[in-house]
């Protein structure tokens, strides 16, 4: 293995598989181009080869910069999986009704169980009502544009800490840490996903990332 | 030398005058700064695909003595953040002149 593959190996760690191909192209054009100016200066091929991975610097720094502006294989799976979702959904109709009705049923029996006196039952039903709502029916919302998505992830994330105040009461605060646990997940998807939004263009974004 | 943070507008101000690739822009930098700003080339790529990434250079396919090169150049956005860092970056050298005892 030669030291610019080395190099390439360490730079391009976790990055997705077109994010390193890029790398590769633009860095292997930048050896070349050190390695005949060092040729034309005189060094032999030997000294030019280790002066141009020289001036490269420090693979594990380059990675790490690349990391923070290219596409990773998380954040690539992720993407695919997105758009995997969404060409299920829009593929099979009976599949985009049930998502539709699931969180409209669920409040409907919220209402009627709160209307029979049934409290702690609607509240769970009404909790799980507008967690199905938010996850399951948004993606049929027109919420394609940065500034349509804003608004979204902020009602998103109020409902979120209304649909918490409703589950727990005034223990909610207590329970903080338990909540923060399960919704570990989450909080890493919404992480991937800003993180995405810094790396691509918004001309390039599939519905997921608004939301 | 150490000039973290200021790569970004080396750059564009490496870009102003003609669209270039990475290796003729690192060199650009590097002559014009007669040496002394020496900076490892592979962070100059992910500098590149950030400012890409904001709109303030785009890049495209170009041929440089038969092979195909990524070429950049810098955008109208590229030219007013140049010109608002190159004012920032006066006014910061003025201060710390002045400071340092050496207006």
């Amino acid at each position: 293995m030669t030291g610019l593959e080395i190099w390439l190996k360490q730079a391009t760690r976790h990055l997705s598989r077109d994010s390193a191909a890029q790398v590769r192209t633009e860095i292997q054009e930048h050896y070349e181009s050190a390695r005949e100016d060092a040729i034309s200066r005189g060094a032999n091929v030997d000294d030019a080869e280790r002066f141009a991975v020289a001036a490269l610097g420090n693979a594990k720094a380059a990675n790490c910069q690349y990391r923070s502006v290219l596409l990773t294989s998380a954040e690539a799976r992720m993407l695919r999986d997105a758009k995997w979702e969404a060409r299920a959904v829009c593929s099979r109709p009976w599949l985009k009704w049930l998502l539709l009705g699931m969180p409209l049923a669920t409040l409907f029996a919220a209402t009627s169980f709160f209307l029979a006196s049934a409290i702690a039952v609607a509240r769970v039903l009404l909790v799980g009502g507008i967690g199905m709502g938010v996850w399951l029916v948004v993606p049929f919302l027109p919420v394609y544009t940065p500034v349509r998505g804003r608004v979204f992830r902020f009602v998103k994330w109020v409902a979120l800490i209304g649909m918490l105040g409703l589950a727990f009461g005034p223990l909610a605060l207590h329970w903080s840490w338990l909540v923060l646990s399960c919704l570990w997940s989450l909080f890493w998807i919404e992480w991937t996903r800003v993180s995405i939004r810094r790396k691509l263009p918004v001309a390039e974004w599939p519905k997921a990332l608004y939301l | 030398m150490n000039f973290k943070g200021t790569l970004p507008t080396l750059i564009l101000e490496a870009l102003l005058h003609e669209p270039n690739h990475g290796y003729r822009i690192a060199q650009q930098i590097k002559e014009r700064s007669r040496g002394v700003l020496d900076f490892k080339e592979g962070t100059l790529y992910p500098a590149l695909h950030k400012l890409e990434n904001e709109g303030l250079v785009e890049s495209y396919e170009g041929i440089e003595k038969g092979r195909p090169r990524r070429y950049y150049r810098i955008t109208k956005n590229g030219r007013r953040t140049l010109s608002k860092d190159r004012a920032e970056w006066r006014e910061l050298s003025r201060a710390v002149t002045i400071i340092l005892g050496e207006g």
